[in-house]
């Protein structure tokens, strides 16, 4: 049912089209389509696959700016129709994300915040300079499923450590799950500061955080 | 002192008028638009020199940057640790050397590629000691095997003490700058000797044109105040921290480094500042790589600087590539030689691969192969009397050989002759062990450094340079 309109929906986000992706969202309304349906298997599901384009060099960064610029374009055509009939999107996970004290470098940092929120996460974007409690402080406040830490300098990093120490200080590890990103971290890194995960880019920050939020449910299935 | 200057007509990106333009456009960014400045000092400056000021942000008048620009010396020596002018920044001269702080190296003896340790520091410093075409050192490695917060007095100490040619100085910190002067104004025998003969020129990287942060203004205010070199690096990375295109990118990374100039002669008239003589360029939007070899990084910003006239740090000799291989020569080579050929005065990023991130030892020897042939190939040509042989040639008539004249004998030497490259017969090659670019620049490496010996310190020197790490140490409480 509905294929060829999701697959409009899905290729407007492809070709980075607000136009058309307004214009199948408009379309989907008037046939029926429950705008969740049209979220879920149209519109992200062609994010999805810019996202793994890009990760495998086969689009631009752009690219991506432009898939969540159409996906913008058509959440605002359907989240009318979406407080008509009380739908509510599904959160995939609570996220806080910011980049360290002392480093004020914020572009991957956006970059991570972009993709998550348009991947259906609820993302609470600290900024830059941000201290350790402030994390500590949003991540209660919000009840976040992840933290995420950038940090781009060398010297920087370390402020990685004193996130994860202070959220298990406050004990909310390992409830929360932290994240950790930007030009100098590496796996092993992560490791060694007891982090959950890190990752190499955007794409791989959405992965990341779908895994860890599979993982926190899975004991409740069992 | 070398004599480092480029010949032939001058190569330029930016044609007539073009870099009047793009210095129009900056101070039109910083009358509108301004800038930010974390650090209240610089903003007090500019204040009372008559910028408007709100909070952190700052405007700063075309006259105020007319000024300073008129302040600002031409020129810049560097002398060498033993206090022989070495390097002189100015016109159209050409210096190469290594770059900095790479997180891994690739052993040219394993081929692995790992975290450095100090022994690889001081290894590579000892290279570039010894290579006969590199000019300055810059401190190649992070040393994984010491401590993060001061391993920048660790590198300091390895490159004073492991090296006479001058040292371009990295710190992460105000404080990790002011240990590594201090360890220079020991060898030069106190602030003033260093002053007068400044062995060290300081690199000072500058978070956005237009947002400076407290460490590097503080630095630079702290440099200015005392009348040492250095150099005020913002980068710009199109379609990111600027917008994509080369002309904008440049603008606005020229109003950060207006900004450093504005501050420096605010600070001390004359202060020697040296500014990019590279940038331009944009990120990699597919890899969201910041790459080093691309087309424009190398010639519109060294004919800015020419336009400017201010003494200039580029950038040339690494590679985007991942081994020393022929992405790796390729790209050392045209970049190295644009640059040359602009006028590109103090180059750094010798031996760099995996843009910046990994570095390699025998990538550093190709390149200092490829630098000796760019200054053969950019040498003015001698048309002396002598050289002509107009004497000989008629002396010897229309079938005289010339392998044996006194004129060859005396000058086959003055041609480049290559210390990796192979010219051998295919026999030749072989006989010798038919190994290729890598394997002989391995080999070159391991030989110069067996052989190599670098001039030691005084013992007082030495000792005084250690208890400074050693201070910087206790108070990391290590």
């Amino acid at each position: 049912m509905y294929e060829d309109l999701l697959q409009a929906m899905r290729a407007s986000i492809v070709d980075g089209d607000q136009d058309a992706a307004a214009e199948a969202a408009r379309a989907g309304l008037e046939a029926g389509m429950d705008p969740l349906v049209a979220i879920d298997e149209g519109y992200v599901a062609g994010l999805s696959h810019v996202g793994s384009c890009f990760s495998t060099g086969e689009m631009y960064l752009p690219d991506m700016m432009l898939a969540a610029r159409a996906m913008k374009a058509a959440l605002a055509v359907l989240e009318p129709a979406m407080a008509e009939r009380s739908a509510v999107r599904s959160i995939r996970g609570r996220v806080v994300i910011g980049t360290v004290k002392g480093d004020i470098h914020e572009i991957g940092k956006n970059l991570v915040g972009t993709m998550l929120s348009a991947s259906g996460f609820e993302v609470h974007d600290l900024g830059v300079d941000v201290p350790v409690e402030t994390f500590v402080a949003k991540a209660r406040e919000v009840g976040a499923d992840i933290v995420g830490v950038s940090a781009l300098l060398t010297t920087t990093m370390t402020g990685q450590r004193a996130v994860v120490q202070a959220l298990s200080d406050a004990g909310m590890r390992p409830g929360v799950k932290v994240i950790v990103g930007g030009a100098p971290v590496t796996r092993a890194w992560a490791e060694e500061i007891g982090a959950d995960g890190y990752s190499e880019d955007a794409v791989g920050a959405v992965a990341l955080a779908t895994r860890l939020m599979d993982a926190a449910v899975e004991p409740a299935k069992s | 002192m070398r004599h480092a200057v480029i010949g032939g007509v001058p190569y330029s990106r930016l044609e007539s008028g073009a870099s009047a333009r793009v210095h129009e456009a900056a101070l039109g960014i910083l009358e509108r638009t301004g800038a930010r400045l974390m650090e209240p000092r610089a903003v007090r400056l500019l204040a009372d020199a008559g910028a408007r000021t709100d909070g952190d942000r700052v405007w700063i008048p075309r006259d105020l940057v007319t000024w300073a620009l008129s302040a600002a010396p031409r020129a810049v020596t560097l002398y060498d640790r033993l206090g022989h002018p070495a390097i002189e920044l100015g016109g159209r001269t050409w210096y190469a050397g290594p770059g900095s702080d790479c997180l891994h190296i690739l052993d040219h003896r394993t081929g692995a590629r790992r975290t450095p340790s100090m022994a690889d520091l001081r290894e590579g410093i000892a290279l570039v000691d010894a290579l006969p075409n590199l000019d300055f050192i810059m401190s190649l490695f992070i040393p994984g095997d010491v401590d993060g917060r001061i391993a920048d007095r660790h590198q300091m100490a390895a490159m004073i003490d492991g090296t006479t040619k001058p040292i371009v100085l990295v710190s992460y910190e105000p404080s990790g700058m002011e240990d590594g002067l201090a360890m220079a104004e020991a060898v030069a025998g106190g602030p003033e000797a260093l002053r007068e003969r400044p062995f060290v020129a300081t690199y000072i990287n500058v978070t956005r044109a237009l947002l400076q942060g407290e460490s590097e203004l503080r630095k630079l205010l702290w440099l200015a105040e005392r009348g040492y070199p250095f150099l005020w690096i913002p980068v710009t990375s199109g379609g990111t921290t600027g917008p994509v295109t080369v002309g904008a990118t440049l603008a606005l990374n020229t109003a950060g480094v207006l900004i450093g100039v504005v501050l420096s002669q605010l600070v001390r008239e004359g202060a020697p500042i040296v500014i990019p003589g590279f940038g331009g360029d944009g990120l990699d939007l597919m890899t969201m790589v910041d790459p080093y070899c691309g087309p424009d990084a190398c010639g519109p910003a060294v004919a800015l600087a020419h336009w400017y006239g201010l003494p200039m740090f580029s950038l040339a000799g690494g590679s985007d590539g991942k081994l020393v291989d022929g992405q790796a020569a390729a790209e050392a080579a045209l970049t190295l030689l644009a640059v040359a050929m602009a006028g590109g005065q103090l180059t750094h990023d010798c031996g760099y691969l995996e843009s910046g991130l990994t570095g390699s030892l025998a990538q550093m020897a190709v390149c200092d192969e490829i630098v000796g042939w760019i200054r053969a190939a950019t040498a003015p040509v001698d048309l002396s009397d002598e050289a002509l042989a107009v004497d000989d040639i008629d002396a010897l008539g229309v079938e005289g050989s010339f392998l044996e004249t006194d004129h060859t004998l005396d000058r086959f030497r003055d041609r480049w002759y290559p210390s990796l490259f192979e010219r051998g017969t295919y026999e030749g090659w072989r006989s010798k062990g038919g190994m290729t670019l890598e394997q002989r620049a391995a080999a070159r490496v391991d030989a110069l450094l067996s052989a190599h010996q670098p001039r030691p310190l005084e013992p007082d020197v030495a000792a005084a340079v250690r208890a400074i790490v050693e201070r910087a140490e206790a108070t990391a409480g290590l």
